[in-house]
């Protein structure tokens, strides 16, 4: 069983057919490429994989790809294709918020929807925010600086 | 940079390894692919033993998309198919018997995963059970079967001078180690008073986000695999050993590694997907999912009772120290673990004597393996809540008594070893000061302090590097060493520049595989920017050297008259840019200087562990707490942790390093196990074994890099990678004490076992 899909992923329209068990972190990967999208825990507890589905962050290890029929989707390579790093990958570098880096990409598109939501968060909405997420590696507390620097390049930007 | 440019808000430019993963571009063993790649899956036992009566295939076989079962009858021509570090006990794939839920029994070929998946599910293996045997206890008594019938390959790990080590000493009991120095009996007989606590260390996971992955491709003879494992070397004798291959018949890649913290460590299911490619006859990549991940390895769990003394002037006399780890079903890193444990287990403290013994028992559980500062933190867990514990005894304050009971810098560890390198007060000072301890304790909380120890570097421990300058002074630094996360990459860049003379992002971190690059012992051990280091320093002088050598032939001038500044000679009043000079004399492509290094450690029997250790750990921890009376609900306010970088290359990566580790700490400390319902393990997977997330975290937590300049690493570095891990469990354990009374020994601290030692103070107090 199949289903044919037409979908844009970081600004452009794609028209494919796929497999109606395919999720979409494999339709990503291995139809488009897009491997920075990465599966860990492969349960929706990671956050690994996130990517924004009109805006929204979806773990997409545990979404159908048909979901995909008619959206808007941004992954990591989406936020950089200008050839310039983007406020909240340059602040995740900034604050040292990246070390194995398999959690960042995931990590770097959901603040991205939480700073579209709210602009200037303070600490506990961060905080819950990104239990979405897993880090093994950094402790947190770098990431949470990370967030609040992007909040202010953002607000850099916009003025 | 690929075209990235990475300073648009202004701060500084990051190297690719690092920008790279900010956008998505990095490669990880995950994401390798290679033509005509077959996927593979294994089918994995639901007991956690019993003996494998028959295997039947055919239903898997039969199906479209399958290009092999293997069974361990496929590993019967195989020259040595067992691995494991030392002693080697574990099959490439289990052959007649299972020993842990979780043990690999067949493994499939197909054309896609979910073929692969289909066709392992279609395996029928009968089985026969035998006693599951799920902690040391058990696998101790006298009626216990025996879990192996044949002695272990290979050999336990020799030791050296007040130290012994002997591998199956009675059955079921993988390795034995000892240590000590002084008259224990003695000592203990004179003392104002002795105590005697047991304390119990959990089994956690590693978790990291990248599960197990790797590629295999044969070519003839030669077989190259894509591994994220941390150890390229050792992997590659493995290989070759196991298949009877000379070892330049084997390459192992390693690609970016989406965390290790030791369980990518030594040997895992590298040798069986090399089978699994050579019996299909095409590359064949085999990721493991979460839940496999987590049943490949975990930190050794652990019972440690200690008989301790104490004068009448409050100073420590004499430690006993009895420890029985839960090695689980394999080998994997046991008998390292066994003698770290054992040797890590008077912690900062001077002694009159000391006297421990480690033996790791087998039971059908999750093989125990290397885990971030294994050893040392068994060890810091029990040490330092006993430490705590005695100070409260005696009256004394704990911050005091460990003050009194320090090593200073300088003095021996223990007769033979390496003097501290570290100012235990002053790091001890530090954190204190960082959570206010000048100020009395808000009302209700209780303050805990902990003191961690470890040795690193590793033992006689070895490294090369190579460095490739340019005529243009770009440099390409190849050295072994796996950047998992640690920033090693970066920090032997840092090394390189600092050596050369230039800007550190004119180094660049080769791709390792073992065909090109220097060799090294794995990344383990905290070793990596202190052994390496020496080696590219050593790379980097070298290539300084020739340089000079250069200048002097063109210019004529004494060796002594060249001065290397940025990439110029400057020889008196005049300076020659290097890169007209080098292109006028070499012509064609140009040139590059090729500088070499090479470090070892050397062995000596006088020291405990067979070689001096190159580096002392220090983990100062301070914790402020609140206790809920009714609920046994811990809350944790404060928590700073403190090492020792000896000199921070990178103070940010410093950081990075302690924090890390220590949420991984606290993590175990306040709710992190993974657990056992029976024989089965009940949360070995990731929507039930929790880990800390940002709603967890202390309201304040933070981290001090201290440089204490006594290292022996490049410019007196020190390692610190695994630093933070050992003194948080004891430090938020000695503020619950301090708080409530509640004396807790065993991890981690649930409301239930709060309660439960809650009520014990209570009824003491009555």
């Amino acid at each position: 069983m199949s289903t044919q899909l037409s979908f844009r992923v970081n600004g452009t329209m794609h028209c494919l057919t796929v497999a109606n068990e395919l999720t979409l972190a494999d339709l990503l990967r291995d139809q488009l490429s897009l491997t920075g999208c990465k599966v860990g825990c492969d349960q929706a507890v990671c956050g690994a994989c996130t990517v924004l589905v009109d805006g929204r962050p979806v773990a997409a290890c545990a979404t159908f790809a048909f979901m995909a029929e008619a959206a808007d989707i941004v992954t990591i390579e989406g936020l950089s294709s200008t050839g310039r790093l983007d406020p909240v990958q340059q602040a995740f570098l900034e604050a040292g918020a990246i070390q194995c880096g398999y959690c960042t990409a995931g990590m770097v598109l959901s603040v991205h929807a939480l700073l579209r939501r709210c602009s200037d968060p303070d600490d506990a909405t961060i905080r819950a925010w990104l239990e979405a997420h897993v880090c093994r590696c950094t402790g947190y507390a770098a990431i949470l600086d990370a967030v609040r620097l992007a909040a202010r390049y953002l607000h850099q930007e916009a003025a | 940079m690929d075209g990235i440019d990475s300073r648009p808000h202004g701060v500084a430019a990051f190297p690719a390894y690092l920008s790279d993963k900010a956008t998505g571009r990095t490669v990880y063993a995950f994401d390798v692919a290679l033509p005509g790649m077959l996927h593979g899956k294994l089918l994995r036992s639901p007991h956690a033993h019993a003996w494998i009566r028959g295997i039947d295939t055919s239903a898997a076989l039969a199906m479209a998309g399958v290009a092999a079962v293997l069974t361990g009858r496929d590993t019967a021509d195989l020259p040595d198919p067992f691995y494991g570090v030392g002693l080697r006990d574990q099959p490439v794939i289990c052959t007649d018997r299972v020993r842990y839920v979780g043990d690999t029994v067949a493994a499939v070929v197909a054309c896609d995963e979910r073929t692969a998946f289909a066709a392992a599910e279609a395996i029928v293996v009968e089985y026969e059970p035998l006693p599951a045997l799920m902690t040391p206890e058990a696998a101790l008594a006298p009626e216990a079967p025996a879990l192996f019938d044949h002695p272990a390959g290979g050999a336990m790990l020799a030791v050296g001078a007040g130290s012994t080590s002997a591998g199956e000493p009675e059955k079921n009991v993988l390795c034995e180690y000892t240590f000590g120095y002084g008259d224990v009996a003695a000592a203990l007989a004179e003392s104002a008073a002795v105590y005697t606590d047991s304390f119990g260390f959990t089994r956690i996971n590693h978790f990291h986000l990248e599960p197990h992955v790797n590629v295999a491709r044969w070519t003839g003879d030669r077989v190259e695999m894509w591994s994220c494992n941390q150890d390229p070397f050792v992997i590659r004798g493995d290989i070759a050993r196991i298949f009877g291959l000379p070892l330049h018949n084997v390459c192992l890649h390693t690609p970016a590694v989406g965390g290790g913290f030791g369980g990518k460590s030594y040997c895992k299911m590298e040798p069986l997907v090399a089978l699994m490619a050579r019996r299909a006859d095409a590359p064949v990549r085999l990721g493991l999912t979460f839940d496999e991940s987590v049943l490949t390895s975990t930190k050794h769990a652990a019972i440690l009772t200690l008989t301790t003394g104490v004068d009448a002037a409050g100073r420590l006399t004499a430690r006993r120290a009895e420890i029985v780890l839960d090695g689980g079903a394999y080998a994997d890193a046991s008998c390292t673990t066994a003698i770290k444990t054992g040797f890590r287990i008077g912690g900062p403290y001077r002694w009159r004597a000391i006297g421990s013994r480690a033996r790791v028992v087998r039971t059908t559980c999750v093989p125990g393996g290397s885990f971030r500062g294994f050893g040392g933190t068994q060890a810091s867990w029990a040490s330092e809540r006993q430490i705590d514990m005695i100070a409260r005894s005696r009256g004394i304050d704990p911050y005091d008594f460990r003050m009194r009971n320090f090593l200073a810098p300088g003095e021996p560890f223990a007769p033979g070893d390496s003097g501290m390198d570290s100012d235990l007060g002053a790091g001890l000072a530090e954190v204190a000061e960082q959570i206010g301890a000048a100020l009395p304790c808000p009302p209700g909380r209780g303050r805990g302090f902990a003191v961690g120890l470890k040795d690193a570097g590793g033992t006689g421990n070895h490294a090369q590097a190579i460095l490739k300058v340019t005529q243009g002074g770009e440099a390409i630094l190849s050295a072994a060493v796996v950047d998992i996360g640690q920033g090693a990459a970066g920090a032997l860049c840092r090394i390189a520049a600092e050596t050369l003379g230039i800007a550190p992002d004119q180094v660049v971190y080769a791709r390792i595989d073992t065909d090109h690059t220097p060799p090294d012992n794995g990344t383990h051990v905290s070793c990596g920017t202190v052994v390496t280091g020496l080696a590219v320093e050593q790379a980097a002088r070298d290539v300084r050297r020739q340089i000079v050598e250069f200048v002097v032939t063109q210019l004529g001038c004494a060796p002594e008259a060249v001065v290397l500044d940025g990439w110029t000679a400057r020889v008196g009043n005049h300076v020659h840019p290097l890169e007209p000079m080098i292109r006028a004399w070499y012509g064609g492509i140009g040139w590059e200087f090729i500088g070499r290094g090479a470090f070892k450690e050397p062995y000596d029997a006088a020291a405990p562990l067979r070689s001096k250790n190159m580096c002392w750990m220090p983990c100062w921890s301070a914790a402020e707490v609140t206790v809920d009376r009714e609920t046994g609900k811990v809350t944790l306010h404060r928590l700073v942790v403190g090492a020792d970088a000896g000199r921070a290359v990178d103070a940010r990566a410093c950081h990075g390093q302690i924090e890390g580790a220590a949420i991984q700490a606290l993590s175990q400390a306040m709710f992190e196990e993974l657990r056992y319902d029976g024989a089965v393990p009940e949360n070995a997977t990731p929507r039930l074994y929790r880990v800390m997330q940002t709603p967890d975290l202390p309201e304040d937590f933070r981290s001090v890099v201290a440089e204490h300049r006594m290292g022996r690493g490049p410019g007196q570095l020190k390692g610190i990678g695994e630093a933070g891990m050992l003194g948080i469990a004891a430090a938020v354990a000695n503020a619950i004490q301090d708080a409530t009374g509640a004396c807790l020994t065993s991890l981690p601290f649930t409301p239930e076992k709060v309660l439960a030692a809650l009520d014990a103070a209570d009824s003491r107090a009555e």
